[in-house]
């Protein structure tokens, strides 16, 4: 597959926005869907939807098929060891609320310590607050350096023999920063640290292999990686599968239900509680291979190329600031501009077809550290080119037109 | 939809150069606003005579072009209006900002009029809208004498 040609798979180009081409520089927030994802979507409801996993007639057992089948194709994606390291999720927040809440329950007490980044979104922080304001632990935040990087020796310093589970970001969705999970691993478990990666960003954007990384969760959101919104995918080892608790409780999850008391079910279905985002999974499936049609390799070029000329070309625009100068820095740019606001940025950019994210994206501690209320953030996907950048580059200057800067 | 509209000059220059951004003496009433989703953030201080009459008024805060000229054409023209004048334009303002063409109110000076129909054109941007409400819903507040910060997503 032609990387040039790919935006031709994507319907959504097809349609104008103000009369204008649509340049979507948004995909950190969510990417959009190729056609083969919104068609198997729209087959599985019209020839082949059932329920799954419950009832014996034919539509039942194909469809329970087929979302296993979507189950074997994110093991695989991942290198996941083992099927049932695969847990569906309505998308990375539950995946991670079910990490804190299952780990809280059973291992954290007062004063123990959850290890987080200033780098997190929300979702990998507001969990661990619950349990900070239940049971009294402590959340200690690795901090950022002057490039927007979280370094593997903070990491290090903020390790105390209080530490019970480290929460990392893959790629921060602010700074770009990508950080460096299999060495924060390996410095953790050497320390018996297990440790949950909040891989919204990274997936859609990095090779995946969980037995390399030898991390012990990971967070994933299907609506980031083309496809469709609804889902997301938690790994764990199957040793903490096994081990914590279940997290929501009702049909599905269940082995035996007695009055006296209930036992749980198998993995994976022990944390696949009630009727599951079906169609969604199905349809991830085609999300799968088309990224693999693709070839992660491909992908990682492509995006490296669009990232190193955003940065030249809005480096050379004088009233532009990068935030963040990472070493690595995965796809995506946020900046601001002297004298503008963020949220009128979007909306001029918006004017010409140009959809950018401005605001704190999640990450308000963040945005205090860097003492940024709102900062406009241009993310990049596969269907992006250079000629986005250059209408991004473009209107950036209509902006600074109305607001008579130079 | 215009930007020229929405980007006028007026807004521009307010947006830029805030009047009455300050936190004001002998304020007898204030109250917080807070839009979590731009992250804009406005303290208003108000002093109201024995009459309800409004004395003074200030504000405080960070936000874009748009909630900056709000808050800052509010506070010029609310100067020496009594309690409910302010909670009539208040509502007009609203109405305005929302659906109506312009301002119905009788209370306010043809200039001063003008001024305040320069944010007409935010309701081509339903997502913007919020940001020239912030400063009002902050002022409601205010003068209601509520404890809690105003929160433009509840």
């Amino acid at each position: 597959m032609n990387i040039s040609e790919i935006k031709k798979e994507f319907p959504i180009f097809n349609n104008k926005v103000h009369n204008n081409d649509l340049v979507y520089l948004d995909s950190a927030n969510s990417s959009q869907k190729p056609q083969v994802v919104v068609d198997r979507i729209y087959d599985f409801y019209t020839k082949e939807f059932s329920n799954v996993g419950r009832s014996v007639h034919y539509l039942a057992v194909a469809a329970t098929n087929l979302y296993e089948n979507t189950r074997s194709s994110v093991q695989k994606y991942l290198n996941a060891k083992n099927k049932n390291e695969i847990v569906f999720t309505k998308g990375a927040t539950e995946a991670m609320n079910l990490v804190a809440s299952t780990f809280g329950q059973k291992y954290l007490k007062e004063g123990d310590e959850v290890l987080i980044t200033e780098l997190e979104h929300h979702s990998n922080y507001v969990p661990w607050h619950y349990l900070r304001k239940s049971k009294g632990i402590k959340i200690v935040f690795a901090e950022i350096d002057q490039n927007g990087e979280v370094t593997l020796d903070e990491i290090n310093k903020k390790i105390t023999s209080k530490t019970k589970i480290i929460g990392v970001t893959h790629l921060s969705n602010v700074t770009g920063a990508i950080l460096p999970i299999k060495e924060i691993t390996q410095l953790a478990h050497s320390k018996k640290i297990p440790v949950l990666v909040d891989g919204c960003q990274g997936a859609p954007h990095l090779k995946l292999d969980m037995q390399d990384l030898d991390c012990d969760f990971y967070a994933i959101s299907c609506h980031k990686m083309y496809g469709p919104t609804g889902l997301g995918v938690l790994y764990a080892k199957k040793k903490w599968l096994e081990d914590l608790p279940p997290y929501q409780g009702g049909g599905g999850m269940i082995n035996e239900v007695k009055k006296e008391g209930i036992t749980y079910g198998e993995l994976p279905n022990k944390y696949e509680a009630g009727t599951m985002a079906t169609a969604q999974v199905i349809a991830f499936d085609q999300s799968i291979k088309f990224l693999e049609k693709i070839g992660i390799e491909n992908i990682i070029k492509h995006e490296k190329e669009l990232i190193d000329y955003g940065q030249e070309i809005l480096r050379k625009n004088n009233s532009v600031k990068l935030i963040g100068n990472p070493k690595n820095r995965g796809a995506v740019l946020s900046f601001t501009i002297e004298g503008i606001h963020p949220h009128d940025i979007a909306t001029i950019l918006d004017e010409d077809g140009v959809a950018i994210r401005a605001g704190h994206h999640c990450c308000q501690i963040l945005h205090d550290k860097l003492g940024l209320p709102a900062t406009a953030r241009a993310s990049f996907g596969i269907y992006n080119n250079k000629n986005d950048i250059d209408q991004l580059n473009s209107s950036i200057n209509k902006c600074k037109k109305i607001f008579n800067l130079k | 939809m215009n930007l020229k509209e929405l980007y006028q000059e007026i807004i521009l220059d307010h947006g830029k150069n805030p009047h009455n951004l300050k936190k004001i003496n002998n304020y007898n009433k204030d109250a917080k606003g807070h839009n979590p989703l731009c992250g804009d953030k406005v303290h208003l201080y108000l002093k109201l005579d024995d009459k309800k009459k409004i004395e003074d008024i200030s504000f405080e805060g960070s936000g874009c072009a748009i909630s900056m000229a709000s808050a800052s054409i509010m506070t010029d023209i609310l100067k020496n209006k009594n309690e409910s004048e302010v909670k009539e334009l208040i509502r007009d303002f609203f109405e305005m900002i929302k659906e109506k063409p312009d301002l119905s109110t009788k209370i306010l000076k043809e200039d001063e009029k003008t001024k305040l129909m320069c944010l007409s054109g935010v309701k081509q941007y339903p997502m913007r809208v919020k940001c020239a409400t912030l400063s009002w819903h902050t002022l409601l507040s205010a003068i209601d004498n509520k404890q809690e910060e105003v929160n433009t997503e509840n």
